[in-house]
């Protein structure tokens, strides 16, 4: 099985150099080649689980954080925003 | 007998006693720390003078008559995927590794309530994916049996610190196994609860329909105390279940009798070392001996469980780690042009290895052209497995496996064969896919005196059972602490 990995790397938001890629391009044929024994059934009908319903909470809102605090993990800050590189152009 | 080698139980009965204080206690572990972990390396981060102040704090309460809980001045350990507010969680991974949660997970909410004391964070594989804590970006943990082997992941630096004394409990996360995986590498008791019954707000999401939270200890009663505490309805977990859920610890019974035991050819296949299986069949006799029936089921094949748990847990996992852009929070590339840029190179070189496969694979069986051939086959797959099980708890009470194929393996023996690795997981994946609870308990050593551990795995909500057979079990052996690493 053939892997277009220059591909899967791209939709996955990753890079590699050559090296990598020829590394990584034999793993995942071997992890793909795994994942393929999954039994000839058939795939219709529901699949949503009636004994577990999921229960929503009410949405309201509720002050929890300070804009600061929350802003400390950022990698950059500039006035209270996160900085990132030009994305419109003029 | 150091402190640090009592159970959860029999430091609180010797505090309730006024036998000792809680900061004899924790001073008794962190001498141990000190003493083990150059070879362990089971702690990502630790908190000595706090964890002494929270100590000190349950000692005055406990002379001011204050009502404690069985927990107050136990010293726990915090896998470093749950988030804990102000202190460092990093899962392991360059991305986050200074990452500090301005929030709590909810099971650390609960657990405040206590007043047990935190003594740090421990290692795991980065972001739970792994069998080995060789994937963490920081340090490899040791097993404390032999420092030449993997403690077995992802959770094995908490199994590791509670085997070596280096915390009374701990918690871990479990997606495939990791929480039994390396409990029975380490020779301690860990519980996988069912999906759904503890909160996983707070726990940085691996695969969502698959990760729980879940106690490590070296009892049954403190694992059962541990669950006890942590578990619950939570508002801000749409899949955590609105039920009654009793004392576990207080509900006890060490007893198996009338129990039926369902065995399945599945589980002791050709992948399964003798030694193993001696030792799980040896169990499951001293259990009949004691008045359980035991029954042959039929499960569906390992290896296509295997697969599926592949392929949902991976589409999963793609998908949540997606947020880790460079953006908001973590790490971010120190040279870049456009944002596309940043993000890739952000995450190719915050990820390591494992993390990238990972999410590559469940990209693959998420995009167009695939996604039916694998993610949806997974799923269908997913619900046979769970109709498997349904039918089989109709002629049994829980079913006994082996909770990992052969023991703990050398440090790099299986670094280089992703496929050779993933197959660590084939006897535990099943409890994730379909739901179940399952506790995995020391059973025996291998010849190299590497403990063996015991998966039992229950019908939803029936931990309350799977606690009185191995509490049984446990009595049988004289308790389980002879499996630590305590020495």
């Amino acid at each position: 099985m053939e892997m277009d990995l220059k591909r899967l790397a791209k939709l996955s938001r990753l890079r590699f150099t050559e090296e990598e890629e020829k590394k990584f391009q034999g793993q995942m044929e071997q992890i793909v080649k795994m994942v393929e024994k999954l039994p000839d059934l058939d795939a219709s009908g529901p699949l949503i689980d009636p004994n577990s319903p999921m229960e929503m909470r009410k949405d309201v809102a509720e002050k929890k954080f300070n804009r600061d605090e929350l802003l400390k993990n950022a990698p950059q800050v500039q006035a209270g925003c996160v900085v990132v590189p030009k994305v419109v152009e003029e | 007998m150091e402190l640090y080698q009592l159970t959860a139980w029999e430091l609180f009965e010797k505090m309730a006693a006024k036998e000792c204080s809680a900061e004899e206690i924790t001073q008794s572990v962190l001498r141990r720390i000190d003493q083990k972990e150059g070879d362990v390396q089971a702690y990502l981060t630790l908190n000595k003078e706090a964890s002494l102040a929270q100590a000190r704090a349950v000692d005055q309460k406990r002379a001011s008559n204050e009502a404690l809980s069985p927990l107050a001045g136990i010293p726990i350990g915090i896998k470093d995927n749950i988030c804990t507010k102000g202190v460092k969680t990093t899962c392991a991974s360059k991305i986050l590794s200074e990452f500090v949660p301005p929030y709590n997970a909810t099971v650390m909410d609960k657990l405040d309530a206590t007043d047990c004391v935190y003594l740090g964070k421990l290692n795991m594989d980065e972001f739970a994916m792994g069998s080995s804590t060789e994937n963490s970006f920081f340090q490899k943990t040791h097993n404390p049996h032999n420092i030449k082997y993997v403690p077995g992941g992802s959770s094995g630096g908490s199994a590791a610190a509670v085997s070596a004394g280096e915390a009374v409990l701990a918690l871990g996360s479990d997606t495939g196994g990791s929480i039994r995986q390396p409990s029975a590498y380490c020779g301690t008791v860990g519980l996988k609860p069912t999906y759904g019954t503890v909160s996983r707000y707070g726990l940085v999401a691996f695969a969502s329909s698959l990760d729980q939270i879940g106690p490590i200890g070296r009892s049954v009663k403190d694992v059962a105390l541990l669950y006890s505490a942590i578990c619950g309805k939570d508002e801000k977990d749409t899949t955590s279940i609105r039920r009654e859920y009793p004392d576990f610890a207080k509900g006890i019974v060490p007893s198996v009798k009338g129990m039926t035991i369902g065995l399945s050819d599945e589980y002791f296949g050709e992948g399964v070392s003798d030694e193993v299986k001696t030792a799980v069949m040896k169990a499951v006799d001293a259990l009949k001996e004691q008045g359980a029936n035991v029954v042959s089921v039929s499960l569906p094949s390992t290896d296509q469980t295997l697969a599926a748990y592949y392929i949902i847990a991976s589409a999963e996992a793609s998908s949540n780690l997606a947020r880790f852009d460079g953006v908001k929070y973590g790490y971010r590339t120190k040279e870049y042009t456009t944002l596309e840029e940043m993000y890739e190179k952000t995450r190719s070189e915050g990820f390591g290895d494992e993390v990238k496969r990972r999410i590559m694979l469940g990209t693959y069986v998420l995009s167009s052209g695939y996604y039916d051939a694998y993610y949806k086959k997974a799923k269908f797959t997913q619900k046979m497995i769970q109709d498997a099980f349904q039918t089989a708890f109709g002629c049994c009470d829980l079913i006994l496996t082996p909770t990992a194929p052969d023991t703990a393996f050398q440090i790099g023996e299986n670094i280089h064969d992703q496929v050779k690795m993933y197959m660590n997981d084939i006897l535990t994946v099943t409890v994730n896919i379909a739901g179940l609870p399952a506790l995995s308990v020391p059973c025996g050593f291998d010849k190299k005196g590497l403990p063996i551990g015991l998966q039992m795995i229950g019908p939803k909500f029936s931990e309350g059972v799977l606690f009185n057979a191995a509490a049984c079990y446990e009595e049988l052996l004289g308790g389980f602490s002879a499996f630590s690493a305590l020495k």
